[in-house]
């Protein structure tokens, strides 16, 4: 299966931004996962952004802890942009991700990241 | 003045004595021993002796030759004694100079009246004349037999040139000749080759001897000089040839031949040297000077035309026969090409039709798209440089470039144009043999018209299946109502297989007003832009005629109408029904359509088959238009196909209607989302023939939602947009909804990655019920849990049960796990706010 339809990249400034679209769930999370980490390993920040993400499950947040882990251990930046209401958010914020992490404003995300 | 009183004497009138003595023959009287007696005066003329000498002296047989005495001691005198005559022995006479007589004996025995023989009287011709005569019998004889030989082995040639088919065969034929025939040395053939305007030496039985260049017909050299002569050449001496034919001559000391016969093939009336075609030259050579009779001439110059009526027919013969084969590569290879519709495989089957037939390597190189198309077959490829030169010398012109000797390329690269215009270009490498000849230009011209047309077509085949699959798709995707909580529509559309056009299946839904709902299923006759064109127009047409009042009868009759208008429409067959969305009234009708299919939240599926009518604008159908009228329960799914679905080669359409109602009956709690795929898959896989469309339809909102779900990750997703259009339909709040989305795909998932982790066939029931101010779910699966709630995965999961529901309890026990959630539906939210 190709996580095509659910992820897309492009640049911002130095972050890489990667897009994420419709519903994230136990059946396409290692894809989506797999695509993200080919091009995050060695991004100098990354912006992910979940405001089209219609459903987020457990699957889903275990994939972002580990982007984010990642990119922790490597001390480069990250931001989860999400919007003011729905799915994602509800999601990440009922597994307590930390607030520093999550963001409303795709602009102001990245240029806290510098971008 | 004569004197009349003497005695007259008449001229004929001989006197005995005189007629004796000078009589045309010898006479000679002897004695029985042969002793001449007496002897006329002729006879002393011939052999040159004296009456003195023989009369008592000689005996006949001492006149002789020593043979002839013996052959007259052994069959002259016995004859005589015995038949008292003998005639016409031939005995030669020696004369007295020495010199022989030949003469002839005729000889009578005279005898006594006691019987004993008294005298024998000879008369001798002189046979000089008729030896001579005897002896050019003779040598007619030897040559005649010389000459019989000579026909033998012409007979022959003749034969084997009759017999054979191509001009090589004669040639090789014409070859074996001079030696048998004339005792030549060695023979060689060249041949004319008019297309090029040469003289090319084919064949030789010592190709030690002679020049084996081609030549051109305008050469000096003697085989060229003869050919354009027509007329025979015999060099009989090296002197001879020298004043000539110096390169002739030079030859022949080379490999000492002596004298050269140069015959040319001709054909045509020989007599009128203007008629004369030449197709070839034969040259024969002894090692001796020789010199040939006027017969042997003769029959050398009826061997070239025997040769060249040979050749000509030949020539005929291989240029029919090699037309037949091009006209039946040309008839195979166009029906080869229309076997395939796409461009990129009728590109490939011509460059594998034209490798090896006809070529050793083949490019067709197509102008189409951003790439282009490159196909090719066959090898090696040619030097890709010279190759890229001469291809966009071709295109440019737009003419064709045969492949000439040392152009370093060696192939030949013809424009495929249709229209005036160049699609591309096919570059065959032939062998050389093949090359040049204007016939096999043609040949190649007329590949090129037929592949370049074949090609076109499928180009626009290509071109005109691409216009109507978006066509069709962008019709099909066309926004069918999907937030109205009374109701959900399901479609899917799966194009035919195996390279099928696209068909005029399609289905449609819409609002008819805020509280009518209309659904349809039609299928247009015939495939490709056409059906896809005719199946949007009909679209458009049942949009336009729906209102609130009309329903479908009168909609069908108007769509009649339009049949007299849009032709291709007729025989169109389409199922239609309206839905009121307060009173959940259907009304439907069939055009000449598969019914549909109902299933009600109790009792199993039924076809609809009631209101059926004729196909649209059928003159011979009933096309009086009715309609019926049924209530649906809430929570009923109809469902509208095409004949995709349930025609199946090899199986009764009764038995697809069955298993159809089987198939539909199984999935009844299965979610909505992606039921129309999943019978699409069960009734007719992916291998499949014809178009299938379908469209199912929800009506109502279930008051307890009720699904069966396999133990797959991806059926999670379906079941959710089930319940997400549940939860709507009951009006619960986008947080509550969300929450509840997010503990039932948690449940559902620990039940699938847990509870079957061993059992991929395992079913997970999921029933939700609400309330005016509870949504409870319940997720039931039957598995055995391995691990326990403690890792972190599953862990995250339950904390998000726990976190996104009021109360959650878990029945676990050896038939299985089941998880009962609740969350109120008040206005307080406890997650989801900023």
């Amino acid at each position: 299966m190709t996580a095509d339809q659910w992820v897309s990249f492009s640049r911002r400034g130095t972050a890489e931004l990667v897009h994420l679209k419709g519903e994230i769930d136990l059946a396409n999370a290692n894809d989506i996962g797999r695509a993200i980490v080919a091009r995050t390993t060695v991004a100098d920040a990354v912006l992910i952004d979940l405001t089209a993400v219609s459903f987020l499950d457990s699957a889903g947040v275990r994939l972002l802890d580990f982007i984010v882990g990642d990119l922790d251990d490597r001390g480069k930046p990250i931001r989860l942009v999400v919007g003011e209401r729905g799915a994602a958010r509800m999601t990440l914020q009922l597994c307590a991700f930390r607030a520093d992490l999550l963001a409303t404003d795709l602009d102001r995300a990245a240029a806290e990241l510098g971008g | 003045m004569p004197d009349v009183t003497s005695e007259l004497r008449l001229p004929w009138d001989d006197d005995p004595e005189d007629l004796y003595e000078h009589a045309p023959c010898g006479y000679l009287t002897t004695l029985p021993d042969g002793t001449v007696v007496r002897v006329n005066e002729t006879f002393l003329t011939w052999s040159g002796y004296t009456r003195a000498d023989l009369i008592g002296h000689r005996r006949f047989r001492d006149l002789l030759t020593p043979g002839d005495q013996i052959y007259h001691e052994t069959h002259y005198a016995p004859l005589l004694a015995m038949q008292g005559e003998v005639h016409e022995i031939a005995l030669e006479v020696v004369r007295a100079d020495g010199r022989r007589l030949p003469t002839l004996v005729n000889s009578v025995l005279e005898k006594g009246p006691a019987g004993a023989p008294r005298i024998i009287r000879t008369m001798v011709f002189d046979a000089t004349e008729r030896r001579s005569y005897e002896r050019e019998l003779l040598a007619a004889r030897r040559a005649a037999e010389a000459s019989e030989q000579r026909v033998q082995v012409l007979q022959q040639i003749v034969a084997d040139l009759a017999a054979a088919p191509t001009e090589a065969e004669v040639a090789e034929a014409v070859l074996r000749a001079p030696e048998p025939a004339f005792q030549a040395a060695s023979s060689s053939i060249y041949l004319v080759d008019a297309e090029r305007d040469q003289l090319v030496a084919v064949a030789s039985t010592d190709p030690t001897t002679g020049n084996w260049d081609d030549m051109p017909r305008s050469s000096t050299r003697a085989v060229a000089e003869v050919a354009r002569r027509g007329d025979l050449h015999v060099i009989r001496t090296v002197a001879d040839a020298e004043g000539h034919f110096p390169d002739l001559a030079e030859s022949m000391r080379r490999s000492e031949r002596r004298s050269v016969v140069l015959l040319p093939l001709t054909t045509g009336p020989s007599e009128e040297q203007g008629g004369v075609t030449v197709l070839g030259v034969l040259a024969f050579s002894f090692r001796d000077e020789r010199v040939l009779t006027d017969s042997e001439l003769r029959v050398i110059r009826l061997l070239g035309q025997q040769a060249g009526q040979a050749l000509d027919r030949a020539r005929l013969y291989d240029d029919a026969r090699r037309r037949e084969e091009r006209a039946s590569f040309l008839a195979r290879t166009t029906r080869a090409l229309d076997e395939e519709h796409r461009l990129l495989q009728r590109a490939r089957r011509l460059v594998e039709r034209v490798v090896p037939e006809i070529a050793d390597w083949a490019l067709v190189r197509l102008q189409v798209g951003p790439a282009g198309l490159v196909e090719h077959h066959g090898g090696p490829a040619p030097d890709p440089d010279r190759l890229e030169t001469r291809t966009a010398e071709v295109i440019e012109t737009a003419a064709p470039i045969f492949a000439a000797d040392a152009d370093g390329l060696g192939c030949t690269v013809l424009p495929l144009t249709v229209r005036g215009r160049v699609l591309g270009t096919l570059a065959v490498r032939m062998a050389p043999d093949r090359r040049g000849a204007e016939a096999e230009r043609l040949f190649l011209t007329d590949l090129a018209d037929r592949a370049a047309l074949a090609l076109e077509n499928a180009r626009l085949y290509e071109q005109e299946r691409a216009i109507a699959r978006t066509l069709q798709r962008s019709l099909l995707a066309a926004d069918v109502p999907g937030t109205d909580p009374r109701f959900a529509v399901e479609t899917y559309y799966q194009a035919a297989a195996l390279d099928m056009e696209v068909g005029g299946d399609w289905y449609d839904a819409f609002l008819i007003t805020a509280n009518k709902l209309a659904v349809v299923v039609g299928d247009v006759v015939g495939r490709g832009i056409e059906a896809a064109t005719t199946m949007g127009q009909l679209r458009s047409a049942i949009r336009a005629l729906a209102s609130a009042e009309a329903g479908p009868a009168r909609l069908l009759e108007g769509l009649d109408r339009f049949c007299d208008r849009v032709d291709s429409a007729r025989m169109a067959t389409v199922v239609y029904a309206e839905i009121d969305l307060l009173s959940s009234e259907m009304a439907y009708a069939c055009a000449g359509h598969l019914p549909p299919l109902l299933h009600e939240p109790a009792g199993s599926p039924q076809y609809l088959l009631r209101a059926r009518s004729a196909p649209l604008g059928s003159r011979a159908g009933d096309v009086r238009r009715a309609e019926h009228r049924m209530r649906l329960a809430a929570g009923s799914r109809l469902l509208l196909y095409t004949d995709g679905l349930i025609e199946r080669r090899g199986r009764g359409i009764d038995r697809g209607f069955e298993i159809l109602a089987r198939e539909y009956a199984r999935l009844r709690d299965a979610p909505l989302k992606g039921l129309t795929a999943g019978l699409a898959d069960i009734l007719v896989g992916r291998d499949h023939g014809d178009d299938v469309c379908l469209l199912c339809l929800t009506l109502g909102t279930e008051e307890r939602l009720e699904r069966s779900i396999g133990a797959d990750p991806l059926q999670i997703a379906l079941l959710r947009a089930d319940m997400r259009g549940w939860l709507a339909g009951h009006g619960v709040d986008t947080d509550c909804l969300n929450a509840v989305l997010l503990a039932c795909s948690e449940a559902v998932a620990n039940s699938i990655e847990h509870g079957y982790s061993d059992d991929p066939f395992g079913v997970v029931d999921v029933a939700a019920t609400i309330s005016p101010d509870t949504v409870e779910i319940r997720v039931s699966d039957r598995g055995h849990w391995r691990g326990t709630g403690d890792d972190e995965a599953r862990g995250r999961g339950l904390q998000l049960i726990y976190e996104s529901m009021d109360d959650v309890s878990f029945d676990r026990d050896a038939e299985g796990t089941t998880v009962v959630m609740r969350r109120h539906r008040g206005p307080e939210s406890r997650v989801g706010e900023p």
